[in-house]
């Protein structure tokens, strides 16, 4: 079962959408969970908030067995700086864990017209897939138009496929067979 | 953890391999070839067919699996230290330096790759990644070398976890940002780590190549400086005009030649005769004129003269006709 928890408000139809793509992709049963808090001990001194640590200590529902939760939020997100630099965050997912978060900070504007709502919603699936992808132990993929992709890439297409895949979808399916309990 | 590496300054290269597992002790983080970072928990023995045998214990960190490996078979598998922090961040400056051409030929890149990732410690992990993702840009990899690149990305991924403290997550962010940086990042490099060389495999196979090559030469008793052309099909590569000079050199002294194949290449240089030898082998079907060393050779000058005139005919046919009218 994944379970949406939003870190802020969210519009309840962007949610339904949400919940039907993550289906889709996993075929689990996806679940909103309601609201929490943000947990303020995750800001960091520029205003953003420290994706591992938010992920960490966020309130999350009762998981049972494989259950995985997914934090949605309107805040930005930052990672440790690696040797080359901070890579930019979309999210971050333990890896073959239980927590994963979404930002939509990055995400284009949703703006108001049907089309531009209709492509903020597949870009906020597609990286809702990327980051549970990443809690079913999957890999970043080379391929441009799986949801796996690096979401900064600049191979990524402007409009991207919120879609895995066959080498990520049989391998997230397998993951998921082994792990049903 | 970073403390747990207590010999920084061999950790991480091919030569820092554990060689005498009295240089253990339970606790220490190591490196199994194509298994992942695993800790070593202690020395158990065994009875196995009636022979008491002294066994390593490990845990994979990953999932816990126990790994046991025989005492003797330790300095044989290439078990290893995980990389320093220094040695990582040259592995990154790797990663984001430009890519050089895959190797094309699957056999040699397949035998490579995994020799790499049995005895190039996480460098060769890193090269197998890039030389794969480069091929990636250029055609979809097959299904064996798809799985070979997540399966080295997964080593890569968890031994950069372990080397900068870091959860696997953000150590596959950090690969891939070196790999694919945003539009228009650009880093400060410095020179990678030296790269790894493999030469076991090669000296046995580059002098066979290089054999069947010179054979069918001598047989057909070809001399290279008569025939213009082989020159320049050899020189349509990469470095037109610097291996035109070379051909012209490569035909007189052929001893230094044969004696430099010999001996077992570095990477660096046997990639680019990698490249060249397949094609001269195979003869894929675009790339056949280019590459046929023999027979093409008598016919050439004249082939060259066909091949020239209805390039040369046909915009001089096309021109009074019906276009030069629309004008």
């Amino acid at each position: 079962m994944i379970r949406i928890v939003t870190l802020g408000p969210f519009d309840d139809t962007d949610i339904a959408s949400l919940s039907r793509t993550l289906y889709q992709a996993f075929g689990l049963g996806t679940e909103f969970a309601g609201e929490k808090p943000l947990p303020a001990s995750a800001e960091t001194d520029d205003g953003r908030y420290d994706a591992e640590k938010l992920v960490r200590e966020a309130q999350s529902p009762r998981l049972i067995a494989d259950d995985k939760v997914l934090f949605l939020t309107g805040e930005a997100l930052a990672l440790p700086p690696g040797p080359l630099g901070e890579p930019p965050a979309w999210g971050y997912a333990q890896q073959g864990g239980a927590r994963a978060v979404v930002s939509v900070k990055r995400l284009p504007a949703r703006g108001v017209s049907e089309a531009s709502i209709e492509a903020w919603r597949r870009r906020l699936a597609r990286e809702a897939i990327h980051f549970v992808g990443h809690l079913w132990e999957l890999h970043h993929c080379y391929d441009g138009r799986c949801a796996m992709h690096p979401s900064w890439s600049p191979n990524l297409a402007a409009n991207p496929d919120a879609d895995l895949c066959n080498f990520c979808r049989e391998k997230s399916e397998r993951k998921v067979r082994l792990a049903k309990t | 953890m970073k403390g747990q590496n207590p010999r920084p300054e061999d950790a991480g290269s091919p030569e820092g391999l554990i060689t005498d597992a009295s240089a253990l002790r339970p606790g220490d983080r190591v490196v199994y070839p194509n298994q992942g970072v695993c800790r070593v928990t202690g020395v158990e023995v065994k009875e196995i067919a009636g022979q008491k045998l002294e066994l390593l214990r490990m845990e994979r960190e990953e999932d816990g699996a126990a790994v046991m490996v025989p005492k003797p078979k330790l300095s044989s598998i290439g078990l290893r230290r995980v990389a320093t922090r220094d040695y990582v961040e040259g592995v990154f400056h790797f990663l984001a330096a430009q890519a050089d051409d895959p190797e094309l030929d699957w056999k040699i890149r397949h035998r490579d790759n995994a020799d790499r990732l049995i005895t190039g410690g996480v460098l060769g992990i890193a090269e197998v990644v890039k030389g794969l993702h480069a091929l990636s840009r250029i055609r979809p990899l097959p299904t064996k070398e798809r799985e070979q690149y997540d399966s080295s990305r997964h080593l890569l991924v968890a031994e950069i976890s372990a080397a900068l403290n870091v959860t696997p997550s953000i150590a596959e962010d950090y690969v891939d940002f070196a790999l694919m940086p945003p539009a228009g990042t650009t880093f400060k490099l410095k020179p990678p780590p030296t790269p790894v060389e493999l030469p076991v495999r090669l000296a046995r196979r580059r002098p066979v190549a290089k054999s069947e090559d010179d054979i069918s030469l001598d047989e057909l008793g070809l001399e290279l400086d008569a025939i213009p052309e082989i020159g320049e099909a050899a020189g349509e590569g990469e470095e037109g005009a610097e291996e035109k000079a070379e051909g012209a050199e490569a035909a007189a002294p052929e001893g230094e030649g044969e004696a430099a194949a010999e001996v077992a290449p570095p990477r660096a240089a046997r990639k680019g005769k990698a490249e060249a030898a397949p094609r001269a082998k195979k003869e894929p079907p675009g790339k056949k004129a280019k590459a046929e060393p023999a027979p093409k050779a008598k016919k050439e000058p004249a082939r060259k003269a066909k091949a020239e005139k209805p390039a040369a005919r046909k915009p001089a046919a096309k021109k009074p006709a019906g276009r030069g009218g629309k004008k």
